[in-house]
């Protein structure tokens, strides 16, 4: 089979899955984004072995390669807000920072003191 | 007409995520980011054609039509590090649950004492989450995806330059710790430094990326509603 029929009827595989992700949300109403549902059915149909992971490879590694691009069209949205950044840039600089810091710093110093925990067990 | 300027819409923005995806290849540094030269440089061809975003928005529509797929296929790399992730399971999930919770609380808690208005503070609470899922979790929190998108990819960028100084700083050595820092605060982008410094960060960043959004969709509406009310 062509490379890109393969990559077509991969991609239409994986368009059902998130909209099984979407359809599912929008049966339970529960506050979760729809693609999020659709990456863990696809996470478990994978981790089962339900289906093999060439069924959806090189469509995923496709998009996933230029996966910026779809949402570059998204951040262009930002030409309505000019005038936030302009009242505001400052103060959402602060923010973006310190909750960087924050993360880097807590996230980083957990995992080490559990992980050498573990490996001093004979772990990782 | 109204479907040439969707179709020129269209050209642009595939012209310059080529021309800037190019030119991160040649100068690769944090600062030439694909989607903020992309976006400034789409920005600027519209505002010098008197294209408004309203009329941006078909080709928007049309383009973002695979990003559905595209964030279904993130569990790729996940399932691809399943042995990492399964073997050196606690500590990757509790840095990433303490980390991201600790994350979002000092963002939406700053954010608010700065007297920013609830359309910026929600739209910020995912910034630390890969685009396309901050932009739904944004979506459920009644933020704008623009802003948010904005604040990722700030994120990726501060992020990246920030994780090896603080890391190094306050002796954070185990690569797999460094990895899980890295994907947990400035996801892709984070991801793309990591793999840098070694295979494990690599891997690791990638586990991370992964299911801190996962988790950060799950938790935000509860923590947005509990810390702004």
């Amino acid at each position: 089979m062509n490379y890109w029929v393969r990559v077509s009827l991969q991609i239409t595989f994986l368009w059902i899955i998130y909209e099984l992700g979407n359809l599912f949300i929008g049966l339970t109403n529960i506050p979760i984004p729809g693609n999020v549902l659709g990456m863990v059915l696809l996470f478990v149909l994978l981790f089962t072995g339900i289906i093999p992971i060439a069924w959806v490879e090189e469509a995923a590694d496709l998009l996933l390669k230029h996966l910026a691009f779809f949402f570059i069209p998204i951040a262009v949205g930002l030409m309505e807000w000019v005038g936030l950044f302009r009242t505001s840039g400052v103060q959402l600089l602060v923010v973006i920072v310190l909750g960087a810091a924050v993360c880097i710093l807590v996230t980083g110093l957990v995992a080490q003191i559990l992980a050498s925990k573990r490996s001093a067990k004979g772990g990782i | 007409m109204n479907l040439l300027i969707v179709l020129f819409t269209i050209a642009i923005t595939i012209a310059a995520y080529a021309f800037s995806r190019f030119l991160s290849k040649r100068f690769p540094h944090p600062l030439v980011n694909v989607v903020f030269l992309s976006t400034a440089l789409i920005i600027i061809v519209l505002l010098i054609s008197g294209i408004s975003f309203e009329q941006y928005q078909p080709g928007l529509n049309l383009m973002t039509f695979l990003l559905g797929p595209a964030t279904a296929a993130l569990a790729i790399p996940l399932y691809r590090n399943r042995e990492v992730l399964i073997k050196n399971f606690i500590p990757i999930v509790a840095g990433i649950v303490v980390g991201a919770s600790a994350n979002m609380i000092t963002t939406v808690l700053t954010a608010k004492l700065l007297g920013l208005s609830k359309v910026t503070v929600v739209s910020l609470a995912p910034k630390s989450v890969t685009v396309p899922i901050a932009v739904s979790i944004s979506k459920i929190l009644n933020g704008d995806p623009s802003l948010t998108s904005v604040f990722v990819i700030a994120t990726g960028i501060l992020g990246t330059v920030l994780t090896p100084v603080l890391l190094n700083l306050f002796k954070v050595t185990n690569p797999l710790a460094r990895g899980i820092a890295y994907g947990t605060t400035a996801h892709g982008q984070g991801t793309a430094t990591a793999l840098l410094e070694g295979p494990i960060q690599g891997s690791m960043s990638g586990v991370a990326m992964g299911l801190a959004a996962i988790y950060t969709s799950f938790v935000a509406p509860l923590l947005v509603r509990i810390l702004i009310g």
